[in-house]
């Protein structure tokens, strides 16, 4: 066995043994039952972000409509019924509008059917509140019991986009989507804490000269940082179980824009709609390695730089941003995956692990938008892990306050 | 042998080694010594390949230290360190296996270096449960399990009290038995003066002295005489000697620098001649005496 691989297992065993760890996976599951009420503050995002429509159809009923639904809804055009199925270039002709509703009027009531940009992200339940007076009023009923049925009728929602042939495959992975972002987070940055915390430990306690006199600082991280992942990946696995298991909670928390469990929505079969492909889930493990090697290596970079425990806190913390930034930028990209900012920040490193698996988890990114944002961060995490190599070569030797950055970089221009 | 030829190192403006040049040959037991601050931790952590000198070259039996080869060497920071979680035999067994060895070796090593430092009996103890001076044991049997062909400890003796010193060196005396290369740097002079064969004495990052003791006494100008008793008659003696320099009389005695070519029986003789001589001794210079005068710190 090879250093790396002694490192590896001594590294592992006291990793998969300690009580943060231990600690860390369980709490991490409970987080994830915990925050499954979270996406309440992400459909806002959603209902805010999606209110403009096309109405088309009946004129009188389109008339109607638009003054029903005037107080939600942002019209943005009024087309005579198509002849077929709109198309997303039909959406984008009218300033980007979320759906097109059709409205046709039957004895039974009103026929509405909604192509909708992204089906999961419409606000398909507040459209039907808005309606039911309408769908009354177009019924031929004459009784009052023959009323209660209208005021739960259904809209058909198509979804315009590729990637979800219907609105609830597009809610249950939305809803996935979410757990297995939120696991990223949590992987990333509990792992990544796990490395700095390691790396701390042999710096103050003054092992770590002992250690870079007997083996290489490069094999010396990266024995630490794969144990990490390997460690990192367990605590993965058990949370994938507790989250698949609430995923159905989610699911129906933001299956409709008001976050509410009302309606036919609800009866959406939750587990049994996830219909991500695996596609989805070779990038979650991709992003998982690129996202882990890029805050990982940086935590031990700046774990080295520091001579007492108290000191961690103060170059942790800047480290701490990204990963929270990120983590607020993926749950803004589960409402509005295409919007420009959502764009630029699947494209940069430390950002894109969240936010780029967000939007392939949610709508149909193109290929070379996939493509661009792995490379560029391919070449990041190879230039931040040279960084942060030299870093914690320098560092593990430098004793007294944490330096400043012009400090780091004089002493790497002369080591 | 070790070589080290012209070896620099800076750290930003400040140099902390400026043209280094000595050697050790193997099996030699080398004392480096020097002030706070003279570079000695630089001059260690380029041996070890820790740090890449500026300039100069530093080699091992001819070949430059590399990996296979730092494998072979053990070193003990003066600052120690220690897994305060692993038990003593776990961060042994760690220590040895980055240092190559594999079972049964390793197990046998770890016996026996726990039962040669008097460790033994806190095999199975959180390491951080130990006493300072067991866990200094414990480092330095981390620094020796695998037997090193050469060893650098910083510092050996600092924090352990007569006992724990005396078992420490008959460890280092196992080594040197073993034909082992011993690098000991430390300001307890007494220690190292009987402990080492050869030495060098560095001060701002300059070779200040190099030798054994013989060599370095023999460039030693002076010699230091007693003469008792400390009377009129023999203390006009020795101030009419050229050369001649007198130190602070210390219980009676009187104590002069004299010239190391001083005719000491001439001197003898004036003194027998001067009155009722009791005690005529001529002192070598002591290492301390040699390393503070190197250092620019004259006695």
């Amino acid at each position: 066995m090879n250093d790396f691989g002694i490192i590896f297992e001594a590294e592992f065993a006291r990793r998969i043994k300690s009580r943060a760890w231990l600690l860390g996976t369980v709490l991490g599951a409970a987080m994830i039952v915990l925050l499954s009420a979270a996406p309440a503050f992400f459909n806002h995002v959603v209902a805010n972000s999606t209110h403009g429509i096309v109405l088309a159809g009946d004129p009188a009923l389109v008339a109607a409509a638009k003054k029903l639904i005037a107080k939600d809804f942002d019209v943005k055009a009024i087309e005579p019924a198509p002849l077929k199925p709109p198309t997303l270039a039909d959406l984008n002709a009218h300033a980007d509008a979320a759906a097109i509703v059709v409205l046709a009027g039957t004895h039974q009531g009103l026929s509405a059917r909604v192509y909708a940009k992204d089906a999961g992200g419409f606000r398909t339940t507040r459209l039907r509140d808005d309606l039911i007076p309408l769908n009354i009023a177009v019924a031929e009923h004459t009784s009052s019991a023959a009323i209660t049925p209208l005021m739960d009728f259904t809209l058909d929602v198509e979804s315009l986009d590729a990637k979800f042939h219907d609105e609830a495959s597009a809610n249950s992975a939305r809803g996935f989507a979410y757990v297995l972002v939120l696991l990223l987070y949590l992987a990333i940055i509990l792992n990544c804490q796990g490395v700095m915390t390691s790396v701390a430990e042999e710096k103050t306690s003054r092992i770590a000269e002992l250690l870079v006199a007997t083996t290489s600082s490069a094999q010396l991280m990266a024995g630490k940082i794969v144990a990490a992942g390997a460690t990192g990946t367990i605590q993965l696995l058990a949370w994938l179980g507790v989250g698949w298991a609430t995923a159905a909670g989610i699911v129906n928390s933001i299956g409709g824009p008001s976050g509410g469990m009302h309606s036919s929505e609800t009866a959406t079969p939750v587990i049994g709609a996830i219909d991500l492909p695996t596609g989805v889930i070779v990038a979650f493990v991709v992003f998982f390695i690129l996202g882990f090697l890029q805050y990982a290596t940086l935590y031990a970079a700046a774990a080295s730089l520091i001579s007492r425990t108290e000191d961690l806190g103060s170059v942790a913390g800047p480290l701490t941003l990204p990963v929270l930034g990120g983590f607020l930028l993926a749950n803004w990209a589960l409402g509005v995956p295409n919007a420009t900012g959502v764009l630029i920040a699947s494209q940069i490193p430390l950002l894109t692990p969240f936010v780029m698996f967000t939007r392939m988890a949610v709508v149909t990114v193109p290929l070379w938008q996939v493509a661009l944002a792995i490379a560029i961060n391919v070449l990041a995490t190879i230039a931040i892990v040279w960084f942060a190599g030299k870093v914690y070569r320098v560092g593990l030797l430098m004793y007294g306050r944490p330096p400043k950055l012009a400090q780091i970089l004089s002493v790497l221009r002369t080591s | 042998m070790l070589q080290l030829t012209d070896v620099h190192r800076s750290f930003g403006t400040v140099a902390a080694v400026r043209g280094l040049t000595f050697s050790i040959a193997s099996g030699a037991t080398f004392g480096l010594l020097g002030p706070n601050g003279a570079g000695k931790t630089t001059t260690m952590r380029m041996i070890l390949n820790i740090l890449v000198p500026d300039r100069g070259t530093i080699t091992w039996n001819g070949a430059p230290i590399d990996g296979a080869v730092r494998r072979r060497f053990g070193y003990l920071p003066e600052e120690r360190g220690i897994y305060g979680r692993l038990k003593v035999t776990e961060q042994l067994a760690y220590f040895g296996k980055l240092h190559g060895l594999r079972e049964p070796v390793l197990s046998g090593r770890i016996a026996e270096w726990m039962d040669r430092l008097e460790i033994a009996a806190y095999a199975d103890r959180p390491c951080a449960e130990l006493s300072k001076g067991n866990q200094q044991k414990v480092q330095v049997a981390c620094a020796a399990l695998h037997e090193p062909e050469f060893l650098i400890l910083d510092e050996p003796f600092s924090g352990l009290d007569p006992v724990n010193a005396e078992v420490l060196l008959q460890a280092l005396r196992h080594l040197q038995s073993r034909g082992a290369t011993l690098v000991l740097s430390s300001h307890q002079m007494y220690q190292i003066e009987h402990l080492c064969t050869d030495f060098c004495i560095i001060s701002g990052g300059l070779v200040r002295a190099n030798g054994s003791l013989a060599q370095l006494r023999r460039d030693w100008p002076t010699r230091t005489v007693l003469v008792e008793p400390a009377s009129v008659a023999l203390r006009g003696v020795l101030d009419r000697l050229s050369g001649a320099h007198a130190r602070p009389q210390q219980n009676g005695t009187l104590a002069y620098d004299v010239p190391q070519t001083l005719d000491v029986p001439a001197l003898a003789r004036d003194l027998v001649a001067a009155g009722d001589l009791t005690r005529l001794e001529r002192l070598e210079p002591s290492l301390s005496d040699i390393y503070l005068r190197a250092i620019g710190e004259t006695p």
